[in-house]
């Protein structure tokens, strides 16, 4: 039973064609609904979080402890004038934030969930190539950014753009390398490897595939947050060099979805590392709070790569190229040879 | 003769393993997570005052003889004597000091000279107004911050 079910049933009383539609709209509400929440979260966590590190506060005056700070925010950002540059692209410069957006929702639509006491599973696509497509569309964010820097007619937005490129170039392909190890080893789990679903559920057997693969792991881990483009990583919109890359010239509503974007792909990012690599929705009574699992690993993680923010220094473009291309690459090969030999030798 | 002077060489550090470090700093930083706010919430949470803090000036009507020491001593003309219409057998001229708080350097010259000690300085610092005047009247210098008309 999942959620799209047990709607269909809620509406049964309609004709089937209606029950069904309604249960799709109201699946995909709750699925917004629950980004929206997670998104306003993390921005606020961020700032609590980075508060304390520097033993400060945070916000303390909008509500109780402050949690109405982001919705407050959101209503300063609505408001304020939306300052175009003159020599803009207009289209591509419109388009881009709405890009951003599109490629995030996408990429939480297509996480499995778990499930959750009497709803059952909250999984909202099911796919038996819902890996692949996980990884189209986490490339349709930097298309975004892309966008942006280039037609902002701006040297830092542009800059910002060209290394958020190299950026991509040099991480994609080490994180490519490790999910194919991963599905490697699925493969003899499960029939359907390139389903994160039961590539999630097969991770039982050996509790989770990150004890299995250590290096896979961390290459991928350090490739969601060269790809979230934080802090060790954050060339795209270097702030002291670039005034902020690719968002340079974008205010108002517009720049604030750049900024929700930024900490939406480091809920993704975390999201994906622990359905993959810690064991996902697995635990004591997943059948009925797999969900809150799931939710705990990614706060989890969330809060590590905070903290890997906050205490790292930026690094320079070409060692970070070199880091990418030098380290990562042959890492992830090697984790591959690795999970060849696990599978074929051990039959894991 | 040669004279040898101990010179000793200077030692290179240790290159470091290039990932500890990091994981050090971050460490290093995830520490502070545990330590309180250095910060005070200040309407709410009064902040720590030392005892020998002093910023505005009172004034005890009783005790002024109206000498215009005050007057003055003060550096920067922030103290004028005014005449008040008040029987006090002391004060024959019925002339009290006002401050201006906008020009009052705190120098505490006025409490030092006041041969009575009728002009004093306390803890108290929230000074702040809406009108545009920080001119204290002497019947106003007598009252507590909250009772003054701001």
């Amino acid at each position: 039973m999942n959620v799209l079910l047990r709607l269909a049933n809620f509406f049964s009383p309609l004709t089937h064609y209606i029950a069904y539609i309604l249960a799709y709209f109201f699946e995909t509400l709750f699925m917004l609904i629950f980004i929206t929440i997670s998104l306003v979260a993390v921005i606020y966590i961020f700032r609590k979080y980075m508060a304390r590190l520097q033993v400060r506060r945070g916000p303390n005056r909008v509500g109780k402890f402050g949690i109405f700070q982001m919705i407050a925010d959101m209503m300063k950002l609505v408001q304020k004038e939306s300052i175009l540059p003159k020599k803009r692209d207009d289209l591509p410069y419109k388009v881009a934030p709405v890009v951003v957006m599109l490629g995030l929702f996408l990429g939480f639509a297509l996480m499995p969930y778990g499930s959750f006491y009497y709803i059952g599973s909250l999984t909202v696509t099911h796919s038996s190539v819902s890996l692949v497509l996980l990884i189209a569309v986490i490339a349709i964010m930097p298309i975004g950014e892309i966008l942006a820097g280039i037609s902002s007619h701006n040297k830092y937005a542009m800059v910002g753009a060209l290394r958020a490129v190299a950026k991509d170039v040099s991480f994609e392909v080490p994180m490519m390398i490790t999910i194919l190890a991963l599905v490697m080893m699925a493969s003899g789990q499960t029939s359907s490897p390139l389903n994160i679903d039961s590539i999630a559920s097969s991770s039982r057997a050996f509790i989770a595939y990150g004890l299995v693969q250590p290096i896979g792991l961390g290459v991928f881990m350090i490739s969601m947050i060269a790809r979230a483009s934080y802090s060790p990583f954050d060339l795209g919109e270097s702030d002291s060099e670039l005034v902020s890359g690719h968002s340079t010239e974008y205010t108002g509503m517009r720049f604030g979805i750049f900024y929700v974007g930024l900490f939406g792909s480091i809920f993704l990012g975390s999201m994906m590392v622990s359905t993959l690599y810690l064991g996902a929705y697995n635990g004591p009574f997943s059948g009925d709070v797999g969900f809150i699992y799931l939710v705990i690993k990614t706060w989890i993680l969330v809060l590590i790569s905070f903290t890997i923010w906050l205490s790292m220094p930026r690094i320079r473009i070409d060692k970070f190229v070199n880091f990418g291309w030098k380290y990562l690459l042959p890492a992830s090969v090697i984790n591959l040879i690795l999970a060849g030999i696990l599978t074929l030798g051990w039959s894991l | 003769m040669v004279i040898v002077i101990g010179i000793k060489e200077v030692e290179e550090p240790k290159k470091q393993i290039p990932i500890v470090g990091s994981l050090k700093g971050i460490l290093l930083v995830a520490k502070h997570l545990f330590e309180k706010p250095a910060t005070v919430e200040y309407p709410e949470t009064k902040p720590y005052i030392a005892e020998r803090f002093k910023f505005r000036i009172f004034l005890s009507l009783d005790d002024c003889v109206g000498c215009t020491l005050c007057e003055q001593v003060c550096p920067n003309l922030t103290i004028h004597m005014q005449p008040v219409d008040r029987e006090n057998p002391r004060n024959k001229r019925k002339i009290y000091p006002d401050v201006n708080f906008g020009t009052c350097t705190v120098c505490r010259n006025c409490e030092e000279i006041c041969p009575t000690d009728a002009i004093y300085l306390t803890h108290e610092f929230e000074t702040s107004r809406t009108r545009n005047s920080f001119t204290y009247s002497p019947e106003e210098l007598q009252n507590p911050e909250d009772e003054v008309k701001r």
